[in-house]
């Protein structure tokens, strides 16, 4: 299962990540979060998951809903909302807002609005990391929408027969906006089509942060054995609308409470941990203060930073070489 | 205290037309229960209650346009006032 303080550790980064989704929401409907937000609560365990078997240096590509994945890569939760914000404090400094956090020196190859492509990011990132004989990964995030797009597929045959150190992990909440998969979905089950070009794939509870763990770190393995990409699609449910402000009207009050009830991530981790003896009570409510108290220092000082300088326009445009 | 805003529902929204109020100021509601209806990016949208408790004062009367984030009232619990 693994030690004490690295299960602790990871009940409280998915609580943070609730947190901060929660938050977030409130504030974009306030109109404080410039361009909006895809809020991915109920998700938790996909990104904690992924994050907690990969080595610091390994590379991430990931999506539109990308704010569990980049907090679980080890984002602060204030530069997160900084630039939700589109403050020059943030991950990209102010210029990219939700759906562009990234930092490619800190092994982020950024979220993106194109669905599916994300992948082929990570597909690029894992060819440059054989390419360039680095013992390490990439992962590719992608949705259960981005499955159904042809780039994706092309990125997956490419790694494939390359033999690319990728991990393709499909955050599949089921949903591609308003469209349930099975809807448009041939075939059923992604991991059979994904099959289909050699590799292995399977598909998991995407509700437990143990087993996505233990299949990354599996696939990670493979990789770094020079053995090529894995697919693996966590299934899992987001709890809110595609994004704030949706007033989704294509799935039962039902279904939603029923995943909150029975399959949420945290409290299922939780439970478990309370049962192996590595939680008690206490120690959840401490950690539900520190998560709280963190979250409402972010919001502060996402609140309190400057606007990026106009003056600084043009940085980061281009390489600078073209101008005096 | 409930606050009863003006969401955000779209990247480019920054006013709302508030067409109707379906609860009138000292009415009880609930939480879940429609409070106002606005306009926005011609849309019709209903402003739902988070709360349940009594209507506050209306800050804004029909026909007004309301920035995005505006409180336009209050859910009060009881024993509470503005």
């Amino acid at each position: 299962m693994g030690t004490r303080e690295e299960m602790l550790s990871m009940l409280r980064m998915m609580m943070m990540i609730r947190n901060f989704e929660e938050t977030a929401d409130k504030l974009t409907l306030r109109g404080k979060v410039s361009g909006g937000m895809h809020n991915s609560s109920g998700q938790e365990a996909v990104a904690v998951g992924v994050m907690s078997a990969l080595a610091p240096d390994d590379v991430i590509a990931t999506t539109h809903r990308s704010h569990h994945h980049t907090l679980a890569k080890g984002f602060t939760a204030r530069e997160v909302m900084a630039e939700l914000m589109t403050k020059a404090t943030g991950v990209s400094k102010g210029r990219g807002a939700s759906m562009h956090l990234g930092d490619v020196a800190r092994g982020h190859f950024g979220g993106n609005g194109i669905v599916g492509a994300g992948m082929g990011i990570g597909m690029g990132a894992a060819l440059g990391i054989k390419m360039a004989g680095d013992k390490k990964v990439a992962i590719g995030f992608v949705g259960d929408g981005g499955m159904n797009t042809g780039r994706t597929w092309e990125a997956i045959n490419m790694a494939a027969i390359w033999k690319l150190p990728l991990i393709v992990v499909v955050d599949n909440n089921q949903y591609a906006v308003e469209t349930f998969i099975d809807r448009v979905t041939a075939g059923g089950d992604l991991a059979k089509r994904a099959s289909g070009f050699g590799l292995p794939a399977s598909t998991i509870d995407g509700q437990n942060v143990l087993e996505v763990k233990e299949a990354v770190s599996k696939a990670r393995d493979f990789a770094l054995a020079g053995n090529g990409p894995t697919f693996i699609n966590a299934l899992t449910y987001r709890y809110y609308g595609h994004n704030v402000g949706e007033k989704g009207q294509y799935r039962t009050l039902e279904e939603i409470e029923d995943w909150r009830t029975h399959r949420d991530p945290i409290d299922q981790f939780a439970a478990r941990l309370l049962k192996e003896g590595m939680l008690d009570e206490a120690t959840y409510d401490e950690m539900k203060a520190s998560v709280d108290a963190e979250i409402k220092d972010a919001v502060e000082f996402a609140e309190n930073s400057p606007y990026p300088d106009p003056a600084e326009v043009m940085l980061n445009v281009d390489s600078g070489k073209l101008r005096g | 205290m409930e606050e009863v805003f003006i969401p955000a529902l779209g990247m480019a929204m920054e006013e709302a037309y508030l067409e109707k109020w379906i609860k009138q100021e000292g009415e009880s509601v609930n939480a879940g229960d429609v409070i106002a209806l606005i306009e926005t990016d011609k849309a019709q949208v209903e402003v739902v209650c988070e709360s349940s408790g009594t209507v506050g004062k209306h800050r804004y009367q029909v026909g007004a346009s309301v920035p995005v984030g505006q409180t336009i009232t209050v859910i009060l619990a009881p024993g509470e006032s503005e």
